[in-house]
């Protein structure tokens, strides 16, 4: 028997997966309408998955096979936004959907899980691979795990992997436990932290755009580098969802896990290879270097934000505590700005700035990498094209890269003015971006964690995250502290001002 | 008509039209190109058909487009003009633009042609000559034409013998020319759904047990079913198996078949769908029609050496030939 399939053409074919079962746990919930069924769709509409696939979608509602079939046809209707329902595709899609109702509390499910998996397995050629997709609530991930375990499904004919959403954990201890009971069945290099910000093409660019090329790496440090700020905007507010809102805040629910990430992925040294192991391993590394604030440091260099109510575009919008559900007297952070330090021979001084916020003026996710003047001012500038030298990376909402430079105008003076080229995905490469969630579940059906977080990657986040939260959590902020529609509170500016900056606005 | 083509003049006329793009809005232009597409096509062929395959082309696959439209006759003929190729990106600001320049040029003006294109390409770029006309490929010309490329695009399944076409590319492969063929390229969903069922281990644990390789075609297809023949054979042959290949024509469409005891998988086209059949389990996939806009999205993508193309292409060139005279 050949060892390897001698028809592959890695030149021309689409990475692809193999044959397998994906368990999504919560099937009935929104991100399985909303993401993953689509995602799964899309890529058996691109020819990704192999013929013997199959989705088994569990939750506590009541649904044969046939009805479960119908809601994601609904769902993929509803929310492939630039797929068309191809009936053909479709039909032979979902022959391979099937159904089990339960309780992830009660044994008896997994016992019958575990059956529909045999079934599936004779059924689809599945080979016995399973991935396990947990879309519930984060309380149930240790429960499901041991569930899993407890059915015989953590081990089987071939891979099984599990596959967890942020949060993990709400600090470093709950996020160690939360660690330790997912290995109680898996092994660390079957669990997959999805962050689906690592997912977004851009994320991705960054590491093409820093290691495929050899201009832009020698000025990728504190020689050339004045600060980096990195933002992640949002300009709608908590939308129904204040009374889980205000248990997280800003601090946890994107600082911790998305942008930390991509901090580490803008920061981090060059990998000795693309493998998984190697990208992770640096991308770890960078994130244990970032300096902890001590407490008595805290205040100084992050800021906590709460919106007021405000009226945007003839529009009176509520402020965080009016929200529904929300406490009237709420301390939770709905904006958070910090100042952090790399404490490497790359970075030694460079402030990396991190905000992100709700009802901010607009949605928008960019890193910006601020380079230092040239050393001597040749030409009359007075003063305010300083700083001009700008890279953009942006996330969303369009992708793309933006170097900003000095040029001079046309004509006999020597006038410069700032001009920007523009790099933007979606103009410069008509194809359509795969969304995350198509290419993170690609990668984790084939086995590809590089996209993923890794405990020790968690852990490294916590240990930044959770000195500010302790001092946060014990200080009695006067908020609200910006107004709906602002770019956040005068803290976070003075907190820049300290150091010679300005927030950009994107 | 004109009979001279000053590339020195093109060139100027090419920088006033991005003067005057510039003098158009605040926000100015960008200039996009990731190589110099060549395209050589009859005055017959059909200008807006192909237009639109261009402009189609050009958001993935930015590029200075050089169409070279050919005047079949005596009388010598060579003129050009240059426009521009501009699109909105999803933020509403002009920010892209490719160029195209358009040359006409009778038989007699061919020989004129490389001196013409030399200057225009991009520098540091690579070249792309898609030619469209089996009628230019067979003549003394093109040589002196296509060695201004890094790639020459060619489609067997135009030329009258499809056999001869194939043979004539392979020669010039062992010439070092990179040649691409579009009637390979249409079978690459093909190889790519057969190659899928071989990732299944117990699949691959049971490759040894195919005996024949079927691939039943009609005469449209033949070149595309020589090479999925000569692509399955090399592909078989690098696992030390040497089934008995066969290529007829039956159908009108392609249907491959490979088979054995206890074993059969078969690809089969049915509109826009292609089933992939192994033992009693069929498998439907959307395939959307060949277009030339697919097939060259698919070659200029492709900007490396094609090692696998080439090994098929002398294996198909061999079949193809051998076929005829027995």
């Amino acid at each position: 028997m050949p060892n390897d399939n001698p028809f592959q053409d890695p030149l021309r074919f689409e990475r692809q997966a193999p044959e397998c079962a994906v368990v999504i746990f919560g099937a009935n919930g929104d991100l399985t309408k909303r993401k993953l069924i689509p995602a799964l769709y899309r890529l058996a509409y691109d020819r990704r998955l192999a013929a013997g696939f199959a989705v088994i979608g569990t939750s506590r509602t009541s649904m044969t096979d046939d009805q479960f079939r119908e809601k994601m046809r609904e769902a993929v209707k509803n929310f492939s936004e630039d797929t068309p329902l191809d009936e053909d595709v479709w039909a032979a899609f979902a022959r391979g959907l099937y159904y089990i109702a339960g309780d992830v509390t009660d044994p008896a499910m997994y016992q019958a899980l575990a059956a529909k998996l045999a079934q599936v397995e004779s059924e689809r050629h599945t080979g016995g691979n399973v991935l396990f997709y947990l879309s519930t609530q984060p309380s149930q991930y240790a429960t499901i795990a041991r569930g899993i375990g407890a059915g015989g499904m953590g081990k089987g004919a071939g891979w099984r992997r599990l596959v967890v959403e942020k949060p993990f954990g709400h600090d470093m201890s709950s996020a160690r436990e939360l660690s330790s009971q997912l290995h109680e069945v898996f092994d660390e290099s079957d669990v997959y932290r999805i962050d689906h910000y690592l997912g977004k093409e851009t994320v991705q660019n960054i590491l093409a755009f820093r290691f495929g090329n050899g201009i832009f790496e020698p000025l990728w440090n504190r020689r050339y580098v004045d600060h980096v700020q990195i933002t992640g905007a949002e300009a709608i507010g908590v939308e129904g969802r204040g009374a889980y809102y205000q248990e997280v805040g800003a601090l946890d629910d994107m600082i911790q896990n998305h942008l930390l990430q991509v901090m580490a992925t803008v920061a981090m040294e060059p990998s000795a290879s693309f493998r998984a192991t190697s990208v992770r391993d640096e991308r770890s590394k960078l994130l244990r270097s970032i300096r902890p604030w001590k407490p008595d440091e805290v205040l100084e260099n992050t800021v906590p934000g709460q919106y007021g109510p405000a009226r945007i575009g003839g529009e009176d919008v509520p402020g965080f505590r009016q929200e529904p559900g929300v406490d009237a007297a709420a301390q939770t952070d709905t904006y958070a700005g910090l100042t952090l330090y790399v404490d490497t021979w790359r970075w030694a001084g460079v402030p990396f700035y991190i905000r992100t916020g709700k009802r901010l003026p607009k949605r928008v996710t960019e890193i910006a990498i601020q380079f230092k003047s040239a050393p001597l001012h040749l030409f009359n500038r007075d003063g305010d094209a300083d700083g001009l030298n700008l890279l953009i990376l942006r996330i969303q909402p369009e992708e793309g890269i933006s170097l900003r430079f000095l040029s001079k105008r046309p004509g006999s003076g020597m006038t410069l003015r700032p001009v920007s080229m523009d790099f933007n995905y979606g103009s410069s490469f008509g194809e359509r971006s795969p969304s995350a969630y198509e290419t993170l579940l690609l990668d984790a059906i084939i086995g590809d964690p590089t996209l993923y977080t890794r405990q020790d990657m968690v852990e490294a986040s916590w240990s930044v995250v959770e000195p500010i939260q302790n001092v946060w959590r014990n200080h009695k902020f006067d908020f609200p502290n910006y107004a709906s529609g602002s770019w956040g509170p005068a803290a976070a500016d003075a907190m820049l001002a300290r150091n010679g900056h300005t927030w950009r606005r994107p | 008509m004109s009979t001279t083509v000053a590339p020195e003049k093109i060139l100027r006329d090419l920088a006033a039209l991005w003067v005057e793009e510039g003098k158009q809005g605040s926000a100015g232009v960008l200039r996009a190109c990731s190589m110099t597409l060549v395209v050589m096509a009859e005055e017959s062929d059909d200008a807006a058909a192909l237009g639109e395959t261009l402009a189609a082309l050009m958001p993935e696959h930015p590029a200075r487009t050089i169409l070279v439209r050919l005047r079949a006759g005596s009388e010598r003929t060579l003129s050009e003009r240059v426009y521009q190729q501009c699109w909105m990106p999803f933020g509403q600001r002009r920010q892209i633009c490719c160029e195209q320049i358009e040359l006409v040029a009778s038989d007699a003006a061919l020989g004129d042609l490389p001196s013409v294109l030399l200057p225009l390409v991009v520098a540091d770029l690579p070249v792309i000559l898609w030619c469209r006309s089996p009628r230019l490929s067979a003549m003394p010309e093109f040589g002196d034409i296509a060695r201004l490329a890094t790639k020459v695009v060619l489609d067997s399944a135009a030329f009258d013998e499809p056999e001869a076409a194939m043979a004539r590319m392979a020669e010039a492969q062992t010439r070092g020319v990179r040649i691409a063929d579009l009637a390979w390229t249409r079978v690459t969903r093909w190889r790519e759904m057969l190659a899928r069922v071989f990732e299944n281990r117990e699949m691959l644990s049971r490759l040894s047990g195919v005996a024949a390789v079927k691939v039943d075609c009609g005469a449209r297809h033949e070149t595309s079913a020589w090479y999925m023949a000569a692509w399955t054979r090399n592909a078989l042959a690098a696992a030390s198996l040497a089934p008995a290949v066969t290529v007829v024509r039956n159908s009108e469409a392609i249907h491959v078949e490979l088979s054995g005891p206890g074993l059969r998988v078969a690809l089969r086209c049915d509109g826009g769908t292609l089933a992939v059949t192994v033992n009693d389990l069929t498998n439907q996939t959307h395939l959307e029609p060949a277009s030339d806009y697919l097939l060259m999205r698919e070659e200029l993508g492709v900007a490396r050496r094609d090692t696998v193309f080439e090994r098929t292409l002398s294996t198909a060139a061999r079949l193809a030939v051998s076929s005829k005279t027995e």
